[in-house]
């Protein structure tokens, strides 16, 4: 995939940062648009451990373990008229760093590891919520473009410091 | 306002809750208020049962998980021989927390200070440099204070920190009866799956286990786009019908039930054929039974910060069938304005993984930081708890309004009920609400 024009890291950020836009202008239903009907999409519950015990992330327990089906589910709900927890909005801005892409186990798949920082602001408060943490994503392409087809979020907190995940990481 | 007329100010507020109360008026300043706050911790938490965790959590010896009653840190731990033991997290030589990892296996808990070491029953069996340094020193004295009760019903273990409290059976009343019920039904009982969300809200913690002492009311309207998009079967008005359940000592419960026994829609919360066949109907009692039986949904809080839910829902309306779960959830205190919901899903033990994966699934799609139901429980809770912290309302003792079913509305007592307490139908109805804050009163009054 190394000759593609423009070059696949190019064709990744740019998939990513169109990602973070679409969510951040709260266009969910283009963002629904981007996963694949296999998507896996995790956010583990993490636990603070010791250092021989690992890195605290549950196997059994998520703040969000969905299917395409379930994200559709989401979706629609924030798109109804009583969508209460984001109406009216919060305000998120995504930042996605540390981009690093390595082959994929398919011919047309690659891993994509970031960094994620969201800020989110509610109300009249001036003082942001933070959510930082590692994505583990599988970007596919078929049909002639892009695909989000995993993403594994591994938050830095134990215990949110948000109200709520209304928003999607 | 501080020092004693500060105290005497909040004393005069809560002489006059015990009036306006019975008439379903309840002063908003009570949901944020640095005074009572201060107070619950001392005269609520540090004197009531308090909910610390679920058997299952700590399987094997020298599991543990650190807990919060109140706002104190406690060691949640299997020790050696089995039993479970609630000790304080801090070290009796300078008070350093000696367990700093969230859970996990220890046989020993070691001080990062200077290395008092303690078993995980809390005793303390090493010293460094102890001939040097100590020769002659009386270490069994030394050992992690234990909260000095500790009780379980159905796996769900609660510590009392006062010595002087009353037996645990005592404190749950007629709950009993119904937890029973709820968590009784099959010989092994309920396991709790995963790790608890947890996630802070800029809230006061009454209002949420207010909410789930029975405040069906406000599925209606907040909760409407959960009909929108079909995750949940029963029709939102159907749904009012049932009863509501003040159990004594602060402990309510409300079960959604169709006003026919025999009336087509979920059983036993809507649990399929296979799990149902699990349950023992010898366990309990004909009447508890049939109470299961015809239950659709039942939500309810355990004086102070413990509530449960139990309900079908699903996760993708187009796939997934409407699936059982069980939650319970501990509000904890963390300010007058602030607390940190604690969230765990429970589900029968020797169940298939599959229906098991689903019930999570469900759980946590509809009740978590996530979920699609709670997400809109966390608008009003905040905005509720800033008007109580106003001047011109919190200040001044505005009058909360309670009185659902006092005076107004459809909701009348059930002279046949078969269980304890008083119950009340439909679930147009705030007198739970009324319950709780009676007992809620009698801790807070009782100095
Ligand atoms: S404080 Fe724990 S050993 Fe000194
Ligand atoms: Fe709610």
């Amino acid at each position: 995939m190394s000759d593609q024009h423009p070059p696949l890291y190019h064709q990744v950020v740019d998939f990513l940062m169109h990602e973070a836009a679409l969510l951040d202008d709260g266009r969910f239903q283009e963002w629904f648009e981007l996963l694949a009907e296999d998507i896996v999409y995790q956010i583990p519950v993490r636990t603070t451990r010791d250092r021989e015990a690992g890195r605290g992330f549950s196997q059994q327990a998520w703040h969000m373990n969905e299917t395409w089906g379930t994200l559709k589910t989401r979706v629609a709900r924030l798109a109804t008229k009583a969508a209460w927890a984001e109406d009216p909005p919060t305000r998120t801005r995504h930042f996605v760093t540390n981009i690093r892409v390595r082959p994929g186990d398919e011919e047309n798949e690659v891993r994509v590891t970031s960094n994620v920082l969201v800020l989110r602001h509610q109300g009249d408060s001036p003082s942001a919520q933070f959510l930082s943490g590692e994505r583990h994503d599988v970007l596919r392409r078929e049909n002639g473009r892009w695909w989000l087809a995993r993403r594994l979020v591994l938050l830095d907190q134990t215990t949110l410091g948000t109200h709520n995940l209304a928003i999607f990481i | 306002m501080p020092g004693m007329d500060g105290q005497s100010e909040i004393e005069r507020l809560l002489d006059e809750m015990e009036r306006s109360l019975e008439q379903g008026l309840i002063p908003a300043r009570i949901f944020n208020d640095p005074e009572i706050h201060r107070l619950e911790l001392e005269w609520l938490f540090a004197r009531a049962w308090v909910f610390v965790g679920h058997e299952t959590e700590i399987p094997r010896p020298g599991d543990y998980c650190l807990r919060y009653i109140g706002q104190d840190p406690f060691i949640f731990v299997r020790d050696e021989a089995g039993s479970v033991r609630v000790l304080f997290n801090a070290c009796r030589h300078r008070g350093v927390q000696v367990c700093r990892a969230e859970r996990g296996n220890a046989s020993h808990f070691r001080c990062v200070y200077h290395g008092w070491t303690y078993t995980n029953s809390g005793e303390l069996v090493g010293i460094p440099a102890a001939e040097e340094a100590y020769r002659g020193f009386d270490k069994s004295a030394w050992g992690l204070l234990p909260a000095p009760h500790v009780a379980s019903i159905h796996g769900l273990v609660f510590a009392a920190l006062d010595p002087q409290a009353p037996p645990f059976e005592e404190f749950l009343g007629g709950m009993k009866w119904y937890l029973d019920l709820l968590f009784g039904l099959t010989e092994e009982g309920m396991e709790v799956i995963g790790e608890p969300h947890r996630w802070i809200l800029e809230a006061n913690w009454k209002i949420a286990a207010d909410n789930f002492a029975g405040d069906d009311y406000h599925t209606l309207y907040l909760h409407k786009s959960m009909w929108d998009v079909n995750v949940f079967q029963v029709p939102a008005r159907a749904n009012m019908m049932g009863y509501h359940v003040q159990a004594g000592n602060g402990h309510t419960i409300s079960f959604s039930m169709a006003p026919d026994p025999n009336e087509p829609g979920p059983t036993f919360w809507g649990y399929p054929p296979e799990i149902v066949a699990r349950f023992r109907p010898d366990r309990v009692t004909p009447e508890q039974y049939e109470l299961a039986r015809r239950s659709r949904v039942s939500v309810g809080t355990i004086f102070p910060n413990l509530s449960f839910l139990t309900v079908p829902l699903t996760a993708d309306p187009d796939r997934i069938p409407p699936t059982t779960f069980m939650t319970i959830r501990q509000w904890q205190p963390k300010g007058p304005d602030r607390m940190e919901i604690w969230s765990w899903a429970l589900m029968w033990e020797g169940v298939s993984p599959e229906f098991r994966e689903r019930s999570y699934q469900a759980c946590m799609a509809s009740f978590s930081p996530s979920g699609i139901f709670e997400q809109d429980d966390t608008v009003p809770w905040p905005l509720a708890t800033r008007t109580a912290g106003t001047f011109f309302f919190g200040r001044r003792n505005e009058m909360l309004n309670y009185q659902m079913g006092l005076s107004t509305g459809t909701a009348q007592p059930v002279t046949d009920w078969p269980g304890p307490g008083v119950a009340y139908s439909p679930r147009y109805e705030e007198g739970v609400q009324r319950h709780f804050y009676r007992r809620w009163l009698e801790y807070m009054r009782a100095r």
